[in-house]
């Protein structure tokens, strides 16, 4: 018999004025990092910060809160990316407008897969969604016309951004980009939070808990699956464009592919799913993570407490290989989330909270 | 007055020594594909690269060399060219591949830092109008050029199959000899692309056969260069000959296939046996070091890595005056004569002469043109035991 | 026509091996209702014990396969035992989720092992083929298909004639029943485990002599492994080897009369339309 685990359906982010105030500092903090923090090292790090954030939030709304595990995210992170990119270097749209193309076409192409795999339940669910993100890749691969093909489309230059007569950004530096992606992630989780606490999120909850139930007490399925999905794919479509500008290059593998429709599952998994904030800790946890391990911070680390002599062989093993090693730290990460914190490190650290305020 | 001519003659000489005053130090970085897909090849620069840093301490300039691996992936390639952008180099060499030297090419402009492309095949890379973009070996077009030429000169081929895999690579190369071809008057009868990492061909090759093409043009790195020429004898495709261009064709991996990899013919940057001064030389030293025979990426490395890092401490590590230096100056090496100037469209383009070498008994024989071969083409390609 | 021929018979000899990994797929789900994710990588993990063998101590790709299953036998049945035991009664997203891991550890281990480059394995009948009235028969898929076509009568009189197979497939029937009628439950998945490993490891090593060995290849495989199974039905080894063909006729058919780019979109719609239509496959579920 399947376990179903108990969430609550309520998260509230706690109505306390300690509540409050920490979060108009953490809020203040990230608005005046770049103020102080001028490495575009660290930048970039916060941005990929932001940019899994928006991803495990937006796969949240359909995974975690409607228990619809899609790991063919892929497919709208890809819609998104191209839209903008294709507008932006073959029709010369800068991307502030083509995003709103990109979330156009996903709206789409979200309709297009819901209505394919929402009659599947369970794994058969999940390997549809696996299907249609293959199918976009390999169409977007072989309709070299429209996308370029395998070689991709390269960015040459970001339009300056004005309002009015006055430039506001022209982009040549980190500072834009890490302001973007601040609202959006900020954007995500004011939408979690909002659907969370509306009936949207109730409908969805019940789903998730069990569809003929829910569906017997009136609940459209089709509808709310749907409702949840596009709402999950215009956020995740909005990483893709954001992806695309800040990085400058795109190509089949690297937009649309089964690799990143897995890390944004992962990154809802470590954190914990259906929570408002298991994805910031799931991003939190893997984004210095993998950039520890590709600077070699980790080995040096290990180097420094002399556990291992940067001499020896096994020291010289792990600081050619230890960069390398980043998807392989995620694959024990997730045997080990699975295995002995299937609620994600937040759910882990609630359970623990509540142990110890029982005792 | 014998004496006062003497002396003034040795401060001539003197000023015109390089580099005795003081060993000049400079920072160069350099980006490959050290591991991923493409790393057998990649190997290559990295020793050529290896070799050239100890010419350059003989001559008493001692190279910082800043490394990253790109793993084949352009993203990875333009983070490592931020970072060593950030880092202080003076100039940067590489990265190996088309995708990733196309992507980097935009971003060395943006962060003025001067760049000698080695190896990389896709035309648009010195076709944008770049200053601060140099690239050593000859573009795709040359290509397919020297490859149609070789086989014009042996045969009379009148039909041509085109099998590549659909990258940055393939795809630019393919584009430029379909009008190439298109301009001698051999008609197209087949153009498959393919994906990497999907190795089957069989049913493309069949597909290829029935079209009995006078030449099979492929383009291809080293993995699927091997299975394709193993499919094709398994099929039994016939042509006059198969023409490979660059890349897998001419590594070491592919010659010692003996069975499937004789009598193909493939074009090259580089072959030992040409007369260029030091060529000879730099392969036995390659082959002593380093245990194998070098292909023409290590040679494009190698010289490109002197020309940098020599340019780099005459301007005294100054980016400015590194890259004025390569746009005016002339080297003379393994290469043979280079020269970065702007012609046919190509801004910073040496014009490089390309070679055909063709294998035989597993190793490399140079073939094209008559002034470098070695050895009588085998033409047209012999039936499949 | 001879064109048609050649591919069929090419797309018929590639299916064989398909057939053999789908069936190692179905056996894991038809007794433990789980679907491994990391299938493909088990079958990457036999093709690079392969070239090992190959390469290290000169043993050819086909011999080695006497090697090769045992190995992979007990590398699947440790797997089950330390991992997917603990997930039997988990959600299927977690089932999923923690093959998915493994398979990142499988892949990304051999990667900094054997580095990602492309590794070829040369037989001396790595290129030979057999001409049968004008069609030429790859000699190594050739004998890979016959030695698939055994060990797939061999497995099929295990499942009906011998207690253990029976009672494996009772397991997959009813788990709870089986218990009752005192099957060891739990060392009948460990040994479907086994058994689905070896079947994938023995893939692995047939296909070796005419494809590329490199870390990331177990993908492909996994995928293409599911749309066997689903095409065949989930727990039918009639099914899975049916769909193998099918599947290796598909895409040969696909590339050339469409293009090399599109042949595995035709794969995938065939498996949404499967999915759609006719989610119990051909041979219908739970029948083995």
């Amino acid at each position: 018999m399947a376990k179903i685990p108990k969430m609550s359906v309520t998260n509230n982010v706690g109505g306390s004025p300690v509540a409050a105030i920490v979060t108009i500092l953490v809020l203040a903090g990230l608005f005046l990092f770049p103020r102080f923090v001028a490495s575009p090292y660290a930048l970039h790090i916060m941005i990929l910060f932001f940019l899994s954030t928006i991803m495990g939030e937006s796969w949240n709304i359909l995974g975690g809160y409607t228990g619809q595990y899609s790991v063919g995210h892929a497919a709208y992170f890809g819609v998104g990316a191209y839209a903008t990119m294709m507008l932006m270097q073959f029709r010369q749209i800068p991307p502030w407008y083509g995003v709103w193309g990109g979330m156009a076409a996903v709206v789409v192409v979200a309709l297009v897969i819901g209505s394919i795999c929402f009659r599947l339940r369970g794994p058969y669910f999940v390997l549809a969604s696996i299907a249609v993100a293959e199918i976009l890749r390999l169409t977007a691969m072989n309709l070299k016309e429209l996308t370029n093909g395998a070689e991709g489309i390269l960015a040459t230059e970001l339009p300056p951004f004005t309002i009015g007569g006055t430039v506001v950004t022209d982009f040549l530096t980190k500072v834009p980009f890490y302001y973007i992606g601040l609202v959006m992630a900020l954007l995500t989780i004011v939408v979690t939070w909002g659907v969370q606490r509306s009936k949207l999120g109730y409908c969805f909850q019940a789903i998730r808990e069990d569809q003929d139930a829910a569906h017997s007490l009136g609940i459209s399925l089709t509808l709310y699956k749907n409702v949840a999905l596009i709402i999950s794919a215009l956020l995740t479509s909005l990483a893709g464009s954001f992806y695309a500008i800040y990085i400058g290059f795109i190509d089949p593998p690297t937009v649309l592919a089964l690799d990143i429709s897995v890390q944004i599952v992962l990154i809802c998994i470590v954190g914990g799913i259906g929570t408002i904030f298991g994805p910031v800790v799931g991003a939190m946890v893997l984004v210095p993570l993998s950039e520890a391990l590709r600077s070699n911070l980790i080995a040096r680390a290990i180097f420094a407490t002399g556990l291992v002599s940067e001499e020896s062989g096994v020291g010289n093993f792990l600081k050619e290989n230890l960069a390398h090693a980043h998807a392989l730290i995620y694959g024990i990460l997730v045997v080990v989330v699975i295995l002995f914190m299937p609620d994600g490190v937040l759910g882990f650290f609630r359970k623990l909270a509540a142990r110890k305020a029982k005792s | 007055m014998m004496t006062r001519k003497v002396f003034a003659m040795l401060c001539a000489l003197c000023l015109t020594l390089p580099g005795l005053a003081s060993a000049a130090n400079v920072k160069i970085g350099f980006i490959n594909s050290i591991t991923g897909p493409e790393a057998p090849i990649g190997e290559n620069l990295t020793n050529g690269v290896t070799l050239a840093l100890e010419d350059l301490k003989k001559k008493g300039i001692s190279v910082e060399l800043m490394k990253e691996d790109d793993t084949g992936k352009p993203q990875i390639s333009m983070s490592a060219m931020e970072k060593l952008a950030g880092q202080g180099v003076a100039g940067v060499v590489g990265p190996y591949t088309s995708a990733c030297a196309n992507a980097v090419a935009k971003l060395s402009e943006k962060y003025k830092v001067p760049i000698i492309v080695p190896a990389a095949a896709k035309e648009e890379i010195t076709r944008q109008g770049f200053k601060w973009v140099y690239r050593l070996n000859a573009p795709a077009d040359v290509y397919a050029s020297v490859l149609i030429d070789a086989a014009l000169t042996l045969g009379k081929p009148k039909t041509v199959a085109f099998i590549y895999e659909n990258t940055d690579f393939g795809t630019s190369t393919t584009k430029t000899a379909k009008a190439y071809v298109a301009r001698k008057g051999i008609q197209v009868v087949a153009d498959e692309p393919y994906s990497k990492g999907s190795p089957d061909y069989r049913s493309t090759l069949t597909k290829i056969k029935a079209k009995n093409p006078d030449l099979v043009f492929m383009v291809s790195y080293v993995a699927d260069a091997i299975l394709l020429m193993r499919q094709a004898r398994e099929i039994g495709l016939q042509p006059q000959a198969f023409l490979g261009g660059g890349a897998g064709f001419t590594t070491v991996q592919f010659a010692k296939e003996k069975e499937i990899s004789n009598n193909v013919l493939s074009c090259t940057q580089w072959t030992e046996d040409v007369s260029w001064p030091g060529a000879r030389d730099f392969g036995k030293r390659y082959k002593a070091k380093f245990g194998k025979e070098p292909t023409y990426h290590a040679a494009c490395a190698y010289e490109a890595m002197m020309i940098m890092a020599e340019t780099a401490a005459k301007a005294g590590g100054d980016r400015e005056k590194t890259r004025s230096g390569l746009k005016s100056g002339q080297w003379n090496g393994i290469m043979g004569e280079v020269k970065f100037v702007d012609y046919a469209g190509f801004t910073n383009q040496n014009n490089h002469t390309m070679l055909v070498q063709q294998t035989m008994n597993g190793t490399f024989e140079t073939v094209y043109p008559a002034k470098f071969a070695t050895k009588k083409a085998v033409y047209p390609f012999p039936k499949w035991k | 026509m001879t064109v048609f021929l050649q591919s069929l018979i090419s797309g018929i000899l590639i299916g064989g091996v398909y057939a053999l990994i789908g069936i190692g797929l179905t056996i894991i789900f038809g007794v433990m209702r789980v679907i491994n994710f990391a299938h493909g990588d088990i079958m990457m993990v036999g093709m690079y014990l392969t070239y090992n063998l190959f390469t290290l101590a000169g043993i050819d790709p086909f011999v080695s396969i006497l090697i090769t299953i045992p190995l992979m036998f007990l590398f699947g049945g440790l797997l089950q035992k330390l991992f997917i035991n603990r997930v039997l009664n988990a959600l299927p997203q977690n089932q999923i989720l923690l093959t998915i891991g493994l398979g990142l550890i499988m892949s990304n281990t051999m990667m900094l092992i054997y580095t990602s480059d492309y590794k070829i394995l040369t037989t001396s009948y790595s290129s030979s083929s057999i001409n049968v009235f004008g069609i030429s028969v790859s000699e190594p898929l050739a004998i890979s298909f016959i030695i698939t076509a055994v060990i797939t009568l061999l497995l099929y009189w295990f499942l009906m004639k011998t207690d253990t197979g029976q009672a494996i497939r009772a397991t997959a029937q009813d788990r709870e029943a089986a218990q009752l009628m005192g099957i060891n439950v739990k060392r009948m998945s460990i040994i479907a485990f086994g058994l689905g490993a070896s079947l994938a490891g023995t893939a692995g090593a047939l296909v070796s002599p005419t494809y590329y060995i490199f870390p990331q290849i177990g993908s492909t495989f996994t995928l293409k492994a599911f749309v066997i199974t689903v095409l065949g039905g989930m727990g039918s080894v009639i099914g899975a080897t049916l769909g193998g063909i099918i599947i290796g006729v598909a895409e040969s058919l696909g590339a050339v009369y469409i293009s090399s780019g599109w042949k595995d979109v035709v794969v995938f719609v065939l498996f949404l339309l499967v999915l759609l239509f006719k989610p119990a496959g051909l041979m219908g579920k739970s029948r083995m």
